[in-house]
């Protein structure tokens, strides 16, 4: 049988290799300042987000019904307002160069990301 | 109507106004809508329409003149024979497309005082331009709210109000029709891009032959013009949207000659040799992009 | 006879399992009302996993499966997205049924540390199949950090009721 202290060193070890990834992840996130918004997958905008010189939403639709409106800052951006059950997308606040914790509504396959990528086109024609 | 709707405005909520006009003009076109003005004209051959249906109507049968009846919005009857409205996909025999080809023609769809007749037989459908007419209504509204910078994107419809709001142009891209990128950007303020290909919606036949939902009206047959995808820039998003369909059925010869004549829109083309043809207004407007595997030719 | 004894045996074992399986989800939904610590999805106390944790160890792996089943599919009712729950309880239970062997009733804190984090790997594979975007693992270490947090809460509960409950009948 184990012990029980060998269990909680284990334990231990475990916390503190994820505290250790969780730091390293901050570092080496793609961080740039170019917002992406991705829909089921598909990019739908590329943001630069340092060019941007007022604020400006973007609502976000779909044949579903469903809907989350995406307010763009200078140099940052958030999910402000939807219409999924939990709002965890609402509640994480402003995604950034600083802070580019990607924001994501899993009801509705959303997710805001923020990338080093060229900011690129507005938008397809297709 | 179909995919997801993206309106980017400021400062206002004109997004939900928007929607709700959608809404509207899809109970006023819808063909699959029973109880649509475009359903009664289809079931009772005429109809006595709204505003709305009258000016669509009206600006698609300018544009049918004005293209020759490469757009012609009669054409529902080849779609539906092709099987595009119901999904199940099959190919009409010769003499079936002889006879669908005589209800076609936008010349018997007749406009009197606010009633719209078409003649036994025919069938309207404004899939062609309601998604066009849509974005026009939808800047308005959203200048009527004083947005005066906003990108619409309606399925990939675009319309361009305004500039970026760092005063550059919109950047609009154009999708690569043999694959995931584009083919090249394109910088437009105040402009509507829209653009129509086979790779769309189509269908393999026996044989691996594509069939496209894009019908050639003279043939009742998938239009067969060399191209993959024409991308139409105007100043109005009935004209581009009608326009992008006419001129991915005429090919480029016939619609180079259209806009030599006229002037008053851009295209860029995509045709099946591997060329991004664009007109020369767009030739400080348009970036092709690097990797696409196209070469580019400029006419004037 | 012995089959009548049989048949009440496995009567009272389903009405043992569905008194557990209710209490899991009354805890579930009660935690379900206390809005999100932190506002990545996934990230949530588990209280619920106390009771799977303590039928696994006290009672049974197939009685903890069932009850697992139970709370997921009918706390899906409440929450939506079933496909969350299915992967994490899979995951967590496989996990600390394997786990088993290595612990004493001493150690089942260990348990509820190994299930929590096996229960947020789930949930996280499947966010990252179903929404197409590798991006939610920049999560992976935050979870993993409340996982061993929210585990060693629920699984130091379990222990506790595991050396003080008896259960009915026993």
């Amino acid at each position: 049988m184990i012990k029980t202290r060998t269990w909680i060193i284990i334990i231990a070890v475990i916390a503190a290799v994820a505290a250790a990834a969780a730091i390293a992840v901050r570092f080496f996130l793609p961080a740039g300042t170019t917002a992406e918004i991705v829909k089921d997958g598909k990019v739908l905008y590329r943001i630069d987000l340092d060019r941007v010189t007022e604020e400006y939403k973007i609502e976000i639709g779909d044949e579903d019904g469903d809907r989350n409106t995406v307010t763009v800052r200078p140099g940052m951006i958030a999910v402000t307002a939807a219409d999924c059950p939990d709002k965890i997308c609402v509640a994480a606040g402003w995604a950034s160069g600083e802070r580019p914790y990607p924001i994501v509504c899993m009801p509705h396959r959303l997710t805001v990301r923020i990338t080093s990528g060229d900011a690129g086109a507005d938008a397809e024609a297709r | 109507m179909d995919t997801y709707m993206s309106v980017r405005t400021y400062g206002t909520d004109a997004g939900d106004q928007v929607k709700a006009e959608a809404a509207r003009l899809e109970t006023l076109f819808s063909v699959t809508d029973k109880d649509s003005e475009i359903s009664a004209l289809n079931r009772d051959g005429e109809v006595k329409a709204s505003a709305d249906t009258l000016k669509l109507v009206g600006e698609s049968l300018r544009i049918s003149r004005a293209t020759g009846g490469a757009l012609d919005v009669t054409v529902y009857p080849a779609v539906r024979a092709w099987g595009f409205t119901t999904g199940e996909n099959r190919v009409p025999s010769k003499e079936e497309l002889a006879k669908i080809t005589e209800k076609i023609g936008y010349e018997g769809v007749r406009i009197e005082k606010g009633t719209i007749r078409i003649p036994k037989g025919a069938g309207v459908d404004l899939g062609a331009v309601a998604k066009g007419y849509l974005s026009d209504r939808a800047a308005a509204i959203l200048k009527e709210n004083g947005v005066s910078s906003a990108l619409i994107d309606l399925g990939g419809n675009i319309g361009a109000l305004g500039s970026r709001p760092d005063g550059s142009p919109w950047r609009i891209a154009v999708r690569d029709p043999a694959g995931d990128g584009s083919v090249g950007t394109v910088e437009a303020s105040d402009l509507f891009v829209v653009t129509s290909g086979g790779y769309e919606r189509y269908f393999n036949d026996a044989s691996g032959r594509r069939i496209w939902h894009i019908i050639d009206p003279a043939t009742a047959s998938p239009a067969d013009s060399g191209l993959l995808s024409a991308t139409v820039v105007g100043k109005s998003g009935t004209t581009a949207d009608g326009l992008s369909t006419a001129v991915f059925v005429m090919g480029e010869e016939r619609a180079v000659g259209l806009w030599r004549e006229t002037r008053d829109f851009e295209m860029i083309l995509v045709t099946s040799g591997g060329e991004i043809v664009i007109t020369d207004g767009l030739k400080d407007a348009f970036t092709r992009e690097e990797d696409s595997g196209y070469t580019l030719r400029i006419v004037s | 006879m012995s089959g009548r004894k049989s048949a009440g045996n496995a009567a009272k074992r389903i009405v043992k399992d569905a008194l557990f399986a209710a209490i899991a989800l009354v805890i579930f939904v009660v935690e379900a009302q206390i809005p999100p610590l932190v506002p990545i999805p996934g990230v949530k106390l588990g209280l619920a996993n106390i009771v799977t944790v303590w039928v696994l160890m006290r009672v049974g792996a197939k009685d903890a499966f069932g009850v697992m089943l139970t709370r997921v599919v009918i706390g899906g009712i409440f929450s939506g997205r079933i496909v969350f729950s299915l992967a994490g309880g899979l995951f967590s239970f496989l996990a600390v049924l394997i786990l088993k062997r290595f612990i004493t009733d001493r150690q089942i804190f260990v348990a509820g540390v190994v299930g929590a984090i096996f229960h947020n790997a789930g949930q996280l594979a499947a966010a990252v199949v179903i929404y197409r975007s590798p991006s939610v693992l920049v999560y992976a270490p935050v979870l993993v950090l409340s996982a061993v947090a929210t585990g060693l809460l629920t699984g130091l509960t379990a222990q506790f009721l595991a050396q003080r409950l008896r259960v009915p009948g026993e």
